[in-house]
C-alpha cells in the first residue's frame, strides 16, 4: 500500500503547477534526505512528492552583475566543488563540506537545507553571513526574502503553501574581505552542528575594521548577524583583547536571542572560544600570548 | 620457535572474496518461496503486569499465519544462563522497554503491521529501578523474581555478588604515603554491529524439525533453548550461522530469542518465517555492556610502590542477568590492574533494574574496571611526579609472581615487554618531555593542548573459572582430496576461520588452500562452548590442532606403509613426503594409500582449558589458566575551548604469543582500539526512567574513518606453551585499556582526569555532562524543540 | 509503479509501489542483495551505491528518483576481463580491509566512487571518502591502505601508459 505517489518535473513552471494541484498534500522532493525522514515520522504531511531534483536550471551556478545565483537543487557537492563560490564565498564552500560525508552532500541541496531551516542547517550561517537572498516563487507571484527574513524559526519559513524556493544569491564580498567557516560537532563527519560561526571581515589601509560580519549556527532560534557582536569591531584595530571581548559579546546576544537553556552552561564558553578563535583568524591575530583567564 | 610454513606468514581471510564481491549472504540477504515475516510486539513500559493478552484480533486477520505467546512454549518459555531468569516472549510481567511479548508471523509487512497493531496487551505499570546506586535498598521496587530474604542467588534485585580477598587493604592503606580515591562511572554500550539481529526457520516437510539460519555466536546454545523451551529433540533442530555482520559478544541471548520466536512460527505455521530487525528495534531491544559504578581506593608509597587496593563495584545488569554474571567475575578478578599488591579487597555486586539488560561485549566486564584502575595508578603516578610507564614498570606483574587473587603466574606474563615496547614505539619519553602537564589554572582560553597517556591491561584467557572450558573440531579428507574443517567456535569477522584452517594447514604440511572450512552447523560441527572471551585461537586452535596431529599421524602411517619404513624416517619437503631412500610421493599419492590401506581419513580434536579453580567464598584461586598482556599509548589534541578532543597518534603492544594471521591480529588490534576511542569519547547509552535515548546512528555515535588516527600495533610474541603454535589471543584486549590510554592523555593535556565516562564535549570542557545529546534525525526534522 | 532502470549495465524492468526506496527495489524486487540495510536513515551508508556515478545512500533515495538512470551497485564492481575481483576489491582482500564484509560493498563502492573523481588521494582524503561508510570491525585503517594501494597502483599503470 502505497503511502504517497511521485512525480518527475522537468522544469520550474511544470513544479510549480504540480506543486499546487489541487486533490493532493504536494511537496517538493530535491534531496530527499530531509523529506523522506520526516514522511516516515508523519506520514500525514504528504501524499505526493513532487521531484525537482533534475530541473537544470535548479542546478546552475552562476554569475550575474555582482552576485552569484545558486540554483535551490544544487547539491552540496556541486556547490563546494565550484570554483565561482571557492572564489567568492569560500565560506560557503566550507560549510558545504562540513555536512555529512560525501553520500549525503551528493544527495542534499542547499536549498533544500534552507527550506527545511533545521535549526542545526550547516548552510544557513554561511548564506546569512553572506547576506543572500531567496528567491521564492508561487505560480502567482514572486518572494525575494533574506535568508535571514525567510527562516522564522527551526524548521519554519516564509515559504508559502505551493511555493518553491529556486535559487539563493549573494553579493560577491569585496576582494580583499576574510572569511572563515568553523563548526563543532562531536564527531568529525555525520555529525550534526553542535554550534557553528561564520564570520566575515575587512581591514581598511590604516588597518582599522570596516566590515564585520558574524552568524552562529545551533545557538539561537534566529539565524541572524549578531549585531552587537559586529558594532564591537567596526572602526577598532583588532587585538587579541578585542577578539576575546566580541567572544564575551556573542555569548550575551546568544542568551539575549535564546535565553538560558540546558544547552548553555555548555554553549556560553564553547561560543566565545569559537568566536575569538573565527575572528582572530579573519582578522590575522593570535590570540597564544593571551594570559590564561 | 620452529620456522613455519603459513603460521605468521602473510595470508589472506578465506571468506574475503565472496564479502568483497557481495555475493556473502547475510541472513536478511536470504530469501525462500512461501517465507512469511515476523515480527514482536514489544513492552513499552519499563517495568509492567501483563494482567492479559488477546491476540485474537490479530489472529482473524487474513494473512496472519501464526500468533504466539510464552503459553506456546514449555515452561512458559524461561531460559537463560548461567541463571535462568528470562523468557523468549515474556511471563507474568515485561522488565524492560523492549521485553517482547507478542510474536507474529504474516503473509507481508503490511499485515504483520496491522496484526501487531490488534494486538490487545493490558499492562499494568510497577514502579521502576533506574539507578543502580538505589536498586539494593530496602525499599526499591523488586525486579527480581526471588524475595530479598531468600537464600543464595539471585535473591531481591541482586543477581550475584563477588569478593576478591588478600590480606587486610584497611590496615595497609592507613599506612599508605600516597592514596588515591575517587569514584568512576562508565555508561552502557551499545554494540553497533552494522548488520541488526535477524534468523530465518525453515520447518521440515513431514517431520517435526526446523533449520534455523541465525547470526547468533553461539548455534549449539542456541539449538538447545530450542529445543528445551519448544519441547522438540535433539535430531529435530539444526541451526547454521550464515555470514554475520559483527557480533562483539552482542549475538547472544537476544538472537536466541529471535532463534526460537521463529523457530516455532515456522512450526506453527509450517512455512518458513524470517525475522530481522530494523535499528531502532535492535537498539531498543538487544543487550548492552553493563554500566558499572565503581568505588577506587589505591594506596602507594611515596618511591611508587603500590600496597593495597580497595574496589567496590555496583554493575547494572538491567532486567535479566544474561551472561552478567560472568562478566562481573570477570571484572571482580581484573580490578586491581596487572599489578602486585600487599592487600586487596574487591566486592562487586551485580543488580537488577529496569534500564534494558546488560550481556557479553568485547572485554567482557574487564573494559569497565580496567578504565577505574588505570585511571587510579595514572594518578598516583602524577601526585608523586613520577613517569606513568615507570610507575607500572615497577608494580606490574613479572614472570612467576604471586597474583592479588593467589594464583602463581609462569613464565608467559609479558607486561614488562609490552610497556617497554609501547613506550619505545610512541617515543614516549620524548613526547613526555615536549609536552608539558596541563594544568587547567594555567591554559590559555581557546588554547589547543597535547597530551600522551598510557594504560595497561591484563586479560585472563577463555572462560576461566566460570565454566567447563574445551573446544572440539573435526577434519576429513574428502574424495577429491580436499579437506573439510570444523569447528564449534565461530567466526564472525574476528578471523578464527582463517586461523584455524592456517593452523591445520601447517600442522599437515600442506598448502591452505586445499582446506575448506564449513560454516557453524549444529549438524556437523562439535558443541564448544560459545564464541566469547577471546578464546576462539587457544580453545579452537588448539582442538584444530590436536585434530590435524590425528590426521598427521593416520598420513605418516600410510606414507610408510608407501615406503616400507618407519614413521619416524619419512620426511617431509613441501607438501610432499620423502622416504629412506629420498623417493618422494605427492599428499594425494599418501593419501590414495591410505585408503588403500583402510585407514579413515577423519579425525576429531579436544582440548580441555587446564584447570582453574576460584573459591567464591574466600576470594582466591587461580581464576585463569593464563592471561594475555598489553599496554597501549594515545596522543591527543585537546581544543580547550570546545572541549573536542582529537586522538591524533595510537600505539599498541599485545602479547599475542605466536602470531598465527597477521592481518587478522592487526585488524582485530586497530577495531579493538576504535570501539575503545568511541567508549571514551562519543559512545553514550543514555536510559531516561528506563527508555533508551539512543535508538538509531544519528543518536548513538560510534567513530567514522575521520575520527581514528592511524594506529601502529605491535606484537610480543613470546611464545605461549598452551596455545597452537604458542599463540595466545588477541580479540578483547585491544579494546580494553584504551579509554584509560586516551583519558590518561587528556589528563595530560588539560589537568583533569575525567572520572565518568564518555568524555563527551561537556565533560571536557565544563567537567560535566547535561543531559540530552539530540540527533541528526531529531533537529532535521525539528522533532526537539530545544 | 512502474520502473526501468540501468543497474550494472543492464536494463532491468520492474514495479513497486511509488514510495518503494531504491535500496529496497534493489533488495527485494530486482534480488541484488549485495546492498545492505544498516540503519535505514542515510547515516551508515551500507546501503552506498553510484547513481549516474555519484556515491549515496540507497535508503533515502526514492526509486522512482532512480528511474530511468544508471545505477552501480557491488554486483557491478569486478575486473573487466571476468567476473572475478577487480585491483580495488583484490586489495581489500590483501590488506586485510575486510573482517565481517557487511560494510564492505559499501566500503568498494566508496574507494570506486573516490578513484574515479581523485586518482591520487592522500590518507587524510581518503577517510574523508569512507567517512559515511561506518564499520565496527576493522577500525578502517587497512581499508584506507587497500584504497590508497590501489590509487598507487593505478598511477603507475597510468604513467606506463
Amino acid at each position: 500500500m502505497e503511502r504517497f505517489q511521485y512525480v518527475r518535473a522537468t522544469n520550474v513552471a511544470e513544479a510549480l503547477t504540480l506543486l499546487n494541484q489541487p486533490g493532493y498534500k504536494n511537496r517538493p522532493l530535491a534531496g530527499s534526505t530531509d523529506l523522506l525522514l520526516l514522511m516516515r515520522k508523519k506520514p500525514d504531511v504528504c501524499d505526493r512528492v513532487i521531484d525537482i531534483s533534475l530541473i537544470p536550471e535548479l542546478h546552475r551556478i552562476e554569475q550575474q552583475g555582482n552576485h552569484v545565483i545558486i540554483g535551490a537543487a544544487a547539491t552540496f557537492s556541486e556547490v563546494l566543488s565550484n570554483s565561482l563560490v571557492n572564489q567568492t564565498a569560500p565560506i560557503l564552500a566550507e560549510a558545504c563540506k562540513t555536512v555529512g560525508a560525501v553520500q549525503i552532500r551528493n544527495m542534499g541541496t542547499v536549498g533544500g537545507n534552507v527550506a527545511n531551516a533545521a535549526a542545526c542547517a550547516d548552510s544557513l550561517p554561511a548564506l546569512v553571513c553572506l547576506n543572500a537572498t531567496a528567491r521564492v516563487l508561487t505560480p502567482a507571484e514572486e518572494f525575494n526574502w533574506t535568508v535571514s527574513e525567510l527562516v522564522l524559526s527551526p524548521n519554519k519559513t516564509r515559504i508559502p503553501s505551493g511555493g518553491l524556493l529556486v535559487s539563493l544569491q549573494y553579493p560577491i564580498p569585496p576582494l580583499e574581505t576574510r572569511g572563515i567557516f568553523l563548526k563543532l560537532g562531536r564527531r568529525n563527519a555525520m555529525a550534526i552542528s553542535r554550534l557553528t560561526v561564520a564570520a566575515l571581515g575587512r581591514v581598511d589601509i590604516s588597518g582599522r575594521i570596516v566590515e564585520a560580519r558574524f552568524v552562529t549556527g545551533s545557538a539561537a532560534p534566529q539565524i541572524c548577524h549578531f549585531k552587537d557582536v559586529e558594532a564591537s569591531l567596526i572602526g577598532q584595530i583588532p587585538t587579541p583583547e578585542l577578539m576575546l571581548a566580541a567572544g564575551k559579546l556573542a555569548t550575551e546576544e546568544m542568551t539575549e536571542l535564546s535565553g538560558t537553556r540546558w544547552s548553555s552552561e555548555f554553549k556560553v564558553p564553547a561560543l566565545s572560544a569559537m568566536t575569538a578563535r573565527a575572528l582572530a583568524r579573519v582578522f590575522q591575530i593570535s590570540l597564544e600570548k593571551v594570559e590564561a583567564v | 620457535m620452529a620456522k613455519t610454513q603459513f603460521i605468521g606468514k602473510p595470508a589472506t581471510r578465506v571468506d574475503a572474496l565472496e564479502k568483497v564481491m557481495g555475493t556473502a549472504k547475510f541472513v536478511a540477504d536470504y530469501s525462500v518461496p512461501n517465507m512469511l515475516v515476523s515480527r514482536c510486539l514489544r513492552s513499552t513500559l519499563p517495568h509492567a503486569r501483563i494482567l492479559s493478552i488477546d491476540i485474537t484480533g490479530a489472529q482473524n486477520i487474513p494473512g496472519v499465519r501464526a500468533v504466539i505467546t510464552s503459553e506456546d512454549f514449555v515452561n512458559h518459555s524461561r531460559f537463560g544462563f548461567p541463571i535462568e531468569d528470562m523468557y523468549m516472549l515474556a511471563y507474568q510481567r515485561v522488565r524492560f522497554v523492549g521485553d517482547p511479548i507478542v510474536a507474529i508471523a504474516a503473509d507481508n509487512e503490511d499485515i504483520l503491521l496491522a496484526a501487531l497493531a490488534a494486538v490487545k496487551v493490558d499492562l499494568e505499570p510497577l514502579p521502576g529501578v533506574f539507578d543502580p546506586r538505589l536498586a539494593l535498598q530496602p525499599d526499591a521496587p523488586l525486579v527480581g523474581e526471588n524475595p530479598r530474604e531468600a537464600e543464595g542467588h539471585p535473591r531481591g534485585n541482586l543477581v550475584i555478588d563477588y569478593i576478591v580477598r588478600q590480606g587486610d587493604p584497611d590496615a595497609v592503606l592507613r599506612d599508605c604515603d600516597i592514596t588515591v580515591e575517587a569514584e568512576y562511572t562508565t555508561m552502557h554500550q551499545e554494540h553497533a554491529y552494522i548488520e541488526t539481529e535477524g534468523a530465518l526457520a525453515i520447518p521440515w516437510p513431514g517431520s517435526s524439525g526446523v533449520t534455523i539460519y541465525a547470526p547468533c555466536q553461539s548455534p549449539f546454545i542456541a539449538k538447545n533453548n530450542v529445543i528445551k523451551t519448544i519441547g522438540l529433540e535433539q535430531e529435530d533442530v539444526r541451526v547454521i550461522q550464515p555470514y554475520v555482520g559483527g557480533a562483539f559478544g552482542g549475538k547472544d541471548d537476544t538472537m536466541y530469542q529471535t532463534a526460537t520466536q521463529v523457530a516455532k512460527l515456522a512450526l506453527v505455521s509450517g512455512q518458513p518465517v524470517q525475522m530481522l530487525f530494523s535499528r531502532e528495534e535492535s537498539m531498543i531491544a538487544s543487550y548492552k555492556r553493563d554500566a558499572m559504578v565503581m568505588q577506587l581506593k589505591v594506596g602507594a608509597k611515596k618511591d611508587g610502590t603500590l600496597q593495597a587496593c580497595k574496589f567496590h563495584g555496583i554493575v547494572d545488569s538491567g532486567a535479566y542477568s544474561a551472561i552478567t554474571p560472568f562478566t562481573a567475575w570477570r571484572s571482580s578478578i581484573h580490578a586491581m590492574g596487572p599489578y602486585r599488591y600487599q592487600a586487596c579487597a574487591v566486592d562487586t555486586d551485580v543488580v537488577y533494574t529496569n534500564n534494558g539488560y546488560a550481556g557479553a561485549f568485547r572485554g567482557f566486564g574487564n573494559t569497565e574496571v580496567c578504565y577505574a584502575i588505570e585511571l587510579a595508578v595514572d594518578e598516583i603516578a602524577s601526585r608523586l611526579k613520577m613517569d606513568p610507564i615507570d610507575l607500572r614498570l615497577k608494580n606490574c606483574l613479572r614472570p612467576f609472581d604471586t597474583t592479588s587473587h593467589g594464583q602463581r603466574l609462569g613464565e608467559d606474563v609479558a607486561i614488562v615487554e609490552c610497556l617497554e615496547q609501547v613506550r619505545k614505539i610512541s617515543d614516549w619519553d620524548r613526547r613526555r618531555k615536549e609536552i608539558p602537564q596541563g594544568d587547567p589554572k594555567q591554559i590559555r582560553p581557546g588554547e589547543f593542548r597535547r597530551g600522551i597517556g598510557v594504560a595497561a591491561v591484563f586479560h585472563g584467557i577463555s572462560l576461566g573459572a566460570e565454566g567447563k572450558d574445551f573446544a572440539a573440531g573435526t577434519l576429513r579428507i574428502n574424495d577429491d582430496n580436499t579437506l573439510t574443517l570444523t569447528s564449534g567456535l565461530t567466526d564472525y569477522g574476528a578471523g578464527s576461520r582463517t586461523v584455524y584452517t592456517l593452523i591445520a594447514a601447517e600442522t599437515l604440511g600442506i598448502d591452505p588452500n586445499r582446506i575448506h572450512m564449513l560454516r557453524p552447523d549444529t549438524d556437523t560441527a562439535l558443541d564448544s562452548g560459545p564464541t566469547v572471551a577471546s578464546r576462539a585461537t587457544i580453545m579452537g586452535g588448539n582442538a584444530t590442532q590436536e585434530a590435524a596431529m590425528r590426521l598427521d599421524t593416520i598420513l605418516l602411517t600410510a606414507a610408510a606403509g608407501l615406503f616400507h619404513c618407519q614413521m619416524v624416517e619419512v620426511l617431509r619437503e613441501g607438501e610432499n613426503y620423502i622416504g629412506p631412500n629420498e623417493e618422494p610421493a605427492t599428499f594425494d599419492q599418501v593419501v590414495d594409500q591410505a585408503r588403500q590401506m583402510g585407514l579413515v581419513l577423519s579425525t576429531q580434536g579436544r582440548w580441555n582449558a587446564p584447570e582453574n579453580h576460584w573459591s567464591f567464598e574466600s576470594g582466591s584461586g587461580k581464576p585463569y589458566f593464563a592471561y594475555h598482556y598489553g599496554a597501549q599509548v594515545a596522543e591527543v589534541l585537546v581544543d580547550t575551548g570546545t572541549g573536542k578532543v582529537e586522538v591524533t597518534g595510537y600505539w599498541a603492544a599485545h602479547n599475542t604469543g605466536t602470531v598465527i594471521f597477521p592481518q587478522g591480529v592487526l585488524g582485530q588490534v586497530f577495531g579493538g582500539i576504535t570501539q575503545g576511542l568511541g567508549y571514551a569519547l562519543m559512545e553514550r547509552v543514555d536510559y531516561d526512567q528506563g527508555y533508551i535515548q539512543t535508538t538509531n546512528f544519528d543518536e548513538y555515535l560510534i567513530p567514522t574513518a575521520m575520527d581514528v588516527p592511524d594506529i601502529v600495533g605491535t606484537f610480543v610474541e613470546k611464545p605461549f606453551a598452551d596455545g597452537p603454535y604458542g599463540a595466545k589471543n588477541i580479540a578483547e584486549p585491544g579494546l580494553v585499556p584504551a579509554a584509560p590510554a586516551i583519558i590518561n592523555a587528556i589528563y595530560h593535556a588539560t589537568g583533569r582526569r575525567i572520572q565518568n565516562l564518555p568524555a563527551n564535549l561537556e565533560r571536557v570542557l565544563i567537567g560535566k555532562d547535561l543531559r540530552k545529546e539530540g540527533s541528526n534525525t531529531a533537529c532535521k526534522l525539528g522533532l526537539h524543540q530545544e | 509503479m512502474k520502473f526501468t532502470l540501468l543497474v550494472n549495465g543492464i536494463k532491468m524492468n520492474t514495479e513497486a509501489p511509488a514510495d518503494t526506496s531504491l535500496l529496497y527495489l534493489l533488495r527485494d524486487y530486482l534480488h541484488l542483495t549485495g546492498t545492505k540495510e544498516g540503519c535505514n536513515i542515510g547515516e551508515c551508508g551500507a546501503c552506498s551505491v553510484l547513481l549516474d556515478g555519484k556515491l549515496v545512500n540507497s535508503c533515502l533515495i526514492l526509486a522512482a528518483q532512480a528511474n530511468g538512470r544508471e545505477v552501480k551497485t557491488i554486483e557491478g564492481v569486478h575486473a573487466l576481463e571476468n567476473d572475478g575481483p577487480n585491483d580495488l576489491q583484490q586489495a581489500f582482500i590483501d590488506y586485510g580491509a575486510v573482517q565481517c564484509g557487511f560494510c564492505i560493498p559499501g566500503m568498494v563502492l566508496a574507494g570506486e566512487s573516490l578513484l574515479n573523481s581523485n586518482p591520487n588521494p592522500n590518507r587524510t582524503e581518503i577517510r574523508a571518502a569512507i567517512a559515511g561508510n561506518l564499520c565496527r570491525c576493522t577500525g578502517y585503517q587497512q581499508i584506507v591502505d587497500a584504497i590508497q594501494a590501489t590509487a598507487v597502483k593505478r598511477q603507475e599503470k597510468n604513467s606506463r601508459g
